[in-house]
């Protein structure tokens, strides 16, 4: 009790007053209450709090990294404390709410709401405070639903190459046309100048502050539609209205908060799932993940959730749907788009076209002319002039039907994808010796796994280990350790002519003798060509270089570069091949030269489970090897 | 261009930005010519959010509604303002063809009644010329020349001065 006291008197020091005595009785009354029911105990106010079980000792641990959010000197770690310490504040005097300060029945409008629900407080002895800001903000937005944004992977982008989740509040006076106008809560870090790799690593320790924002989704759209190139999801949810309610309070008190950013854990994705969890303390989401979260696994987790999808939309980026446009023209319509493009008059170009194709032709004319523009390959004047001119243009066309040239939807979605991590035993043959063997991969995603609900091209495996046995030796072995492999392929056509590469760093085994493959820590990297189409084939071309480290090796070192080429082909959706050789000439440390040549196949049986056939052919120093294998997949 | 986002970058950056920014529509969002590219530097700045610098118990927000949002929510009279200095060059399209998601936003934005709307298209595709009066047309601009037409169209003249 002699903490309720001091806690009272504090606020009495701080020019509380009036009624003082009656309301520290009721104030005493309210936490005796909320001890006696063991409120600090329930989900809802772990919920609130984000509260989490410590990993190895007993207790919990506030994941606020704000000392504003926990109202008890302990409050990061004592949720009975802080209970205590915000039903006292509840009781501080009314002040004039501004920018800089809130009261706390304010300030923490969630927790506030939520203890006035189960403790039935007594307006007379605990007097409702007006709230007016939050209020207004409420009003602003007139919720009536909540919507799941997700932009897919943008491999570009180290903070986004897993994707990005974001939560839509949508109005009561929007809909499927405008809602653009509805507002994003986002979480995100702001890493400042830090390039890539940095950034990965000073976010895999918590160094960057993370925060929650608002703004107009219609931004949003124009960050990762417009500029990024990224097809956004939108997974529309069965909230109900005070469910809505409360994730907005809730929203509201975790606005100004800071939670340090953790990119494979408390990430954008995790904090929504939190959010999720207040407005339905039923759902248990973040509780499944431990160790790292990946967006289009949240997705999926939700999505999972007996009938809280409502729809999902669909919003495909600029280049999607310029792509898509530019497929529907024949050639002799390309060739009218060019020498509109060519500033010819819109009158002479569209003479011989029918009708029904000019309005076309104008639309994919000034498509390909802002992406131009975009891309800076015009002279920035030129291409103003010729925008105004093509829109004039179409003005004088009728409107026509809407959707004729819209991108069909992908299938699967996002969440109907394989899940990210990865197990793998396999059996196979190397150099005449039976091997077993046994990987795990945390994530991603990489060429061969299952088709749909990734982008195609990209690879991203991260921490993928892989055991192996091999016969007539007794012990087990690591095979590899990659740490990180990125793969971006990307084909080119007649528009766009994206540069393919690939950046992969680990541990791996090389062959020094018939007998010996020692363990080099190898960074490989490479930039390349790749031409085709992700539905039948592509071709793809690279020149890549090598860097191995190793105390067996001459130097202890090899520097090596040489080319690679390969074929991806995709005869039909549930089998993909993919067949490469590769060249690589070692002329420093280390002198030597490696050449293999490997056809990779897998089956997908479902989107968990998928089998691997891997055949390899090659020459390391003076060994050559042939090797075998057989592996299933299990994707969860 | 390229200025603008500098100077966008510095108010973001300044935390005395948000308190300096003006209440009405001068000065709010970066301010958008029609047609400018919009790749480069620009995500970056789009991206950043400032928040917490002042202490103030809010929101962050994104730079392009700074000086414009009350605890991240765009203030009423500079919805129309913020809204066509992000879509802009959308907007021009979606008027020429007489349809879309932008067009629709935005006379859901200034309250276009729903049996008003077929109209509020027509007019402004017919007057395309008049709204977007030449390649380099700013926000301010377009609204103008929105107002000119609307206010000339007996059905829609009183959604003039909503714009």
């Amino acid at each position: 009790m002699s903490r309720i006291a001091g806690l009272l008197l504090l606020l009495n020091v701080l020019g509380w007053s009036a009624p003082v005595v009656a309301a520290d009785d009721y104030a005493r009354q309210l936490i005796a209450q909320a001890r006696a029911d063991n409120l600090a105990d329930t989900r809802q106010w772990r919920a609130l709090l984000h509260y989490r079980d410590n990993l190895l000792f007993p207790g919990v641990t506030g994941q606020a990294d704000d000392s504003r959010f926990y109202l008890a000197a302990g409050g990061k770690t004592d949720p009975r404390a802080e209970l205590d310490a915000t039903i006292a504040a509840f009781f501080a005097p009314p002040i004039v709410e501004t920018d800089m300060v809130q009261h706390p029945q304010c300030r923490f409008i969630a927790r506030y709401q939520w203890l006035y629900e189960v403790l039935d407080f007594d307006a007379a002895r605990l007097p409702p405070q007006p709230c007016e800001r939050f209020r207004a903000w409420r009003a602003a937005l007139n919720a009536s639903a909540l919507t799941l944004v997700f932009p897919s992977a943008y491999i570009n982008n180290p903070s986004s190459m897993f994707g990005h989740t974001l939560l839509r509040v949508d109005a009561a006076d929007q809909d499927q046309r405008t809602r653009l106008l509805g507002y994003a809560i986002n979480y995100a870090v702001e890493p400042g100048g830090d390039n890539g790799g940095l950034f990965i690593l000073k976010s895999l320790v918590g160094a960057y502050p993370g925060t929650f924002s608002l703004s107009p989704y219609y931004v949003k759209v124009k960050e990762y539609s417009d500029m990024e190139n990224r097809d956004i999801w939108e997974y529309r949810l069965n909230f109900t209205q005070p469910e809505i309610d409360r994730l907005l309070m809730h929203a509201w008190e975790l606005g100004p908060t800071r939670f340090d950013y953790y990119f494979f854990d408390e990430n954008c994705a995790y904090h929504l799932l939190s959010l999720f969890e207040v407005a339905r303390p039923s759902l248990q989401l973040t509780g499944r993940f431990r160790g790292w979260v990946i967006p289009v696994d949240t997705v999926r987790s939700l999505a999972e959730q007996e009938g809280i999808l409502a729809e999902v939309v669909y919003r495909p980026a600029n280049n999607t749907r310029l792509r898509e446009r530019l497929t529907r023209l024949d050639a002799i319509e390309r060739r009218a788009v060019d020498r509109l493009l060519e500033e010819e008059s819109p009158d002479t170009v569209l003479q011989a076209v029918p009708a029904e194709r000019q309005a076309r032709l104008l639309e994919a004319a000034y498509a390909l002319l802002r992406y131009e523009d975009g891309a800076r390959s015009r002279g920035h004047a030129d291409a103003a002039r010729l925008s105004r001119r093509l829109l004039l243009a179409r003005s004088r066309l009728p409107t026509g039907e809407d959707g004729d040239v819209a991108p069909a939807v992908p299938a699967p979605r996002p969440d109907q994808g394989h899940p990210t991590r990865r197990l793998a035993v396999s059996a196979g043959r190397d150099d005449g010796r039976d091997f077993q063997g046994l990987a795990f991969r945390p994530a991603y995603n990489d060429l061969l796994d299952p088709s749909g609900g990734y982008t195609e091209g990209a690879q991203i495996n991260f921490l993928d280990v892989a055991l192996r046995h091999e016969q007539g030796r007794g012990h087990l072995s690591v095979e590899k350790l990659t740490l990180v492999d990125i793969y971006s392929l990307a084909p080119r056509d007649g528009f766009f002519k994206p540069v393919s590469w690939k950046i992969n760093t680990g541990f791996a085994r090389t062959r020094l003798n018939d007998d010996e493959r020692i363990a080099v820590y190898r960074t490989n990297g490479g930039a390349g060509l790749a031409l085709g189409n992700w539905n039948r084939a592509v071709v793809y071309g690279f020149m890549e270089g090598t860097f191995d480290v190793g105390g067996e090796l001459e130097s202890n070192y090899a520097l090596g570069i040489g080319p690679s080429a390969g074929l991806f082909f995709h005869p039909y959706p549930a089998w993909k091949l993919n067949l490469y050789a590769r060249w690589q000439d070692y002329p420093l440390g280390d002198r030597h030269r490696e050449h293999e040549i490997n056809l990779e196949q897998s089956v997908s049986l479902n989107r968990r489970h998928a089998l691997r056939l891997a055949l390899s052919n090659g020459r390391e120093r003076d060994v050559e090897y042939t090797t075998a294998s057989v592996a299933w997949h299990w994707y969860f | 261009m390229k200025n603008k986002l500098i100077i966008a970058a510095l108010v973001t950056l300044s935390p005395l930005g948000a308190a300096m920014a003006a209440p009405n529509n001068v000065g709010c969002g970066v301010g958008a010519i029609i047609f400018e590219g919009q790749t480069g530097v620009a995500p970056q700045v789009l991206a950043v959010t400032t928040n917490g610098t002042l202490g103030n118990q809010t929101f962050g927000i994104t730079s392009g509604t700074l000086g414009c949002a009350k605890d991240g929510v765009v203030a009423n009279p500079v919805k129309v303002s913020l809204f066509l200095d992000t879509n802009l060059d959308k907007l021009a399209y979606d008027m020429a063809v007489g349809q879309g998601e932008t067009l629709e936003s935005l006379a859901n934005l200034i309250g276009v009644d729903s049996a008003h709307k077929a109209a509020f298209f027509a007019a402004t595709k017919s007057n395309f010329a008049e709204i977007v009066s030449s390649e380099q047309a700013d926000t301010q601009d377009v609204i103008a020349g929105l107002n000119r037409v609307l206010a000339q169209n007996g059905e829609l003249a009183q959604y003039a001065r909503l714009v």
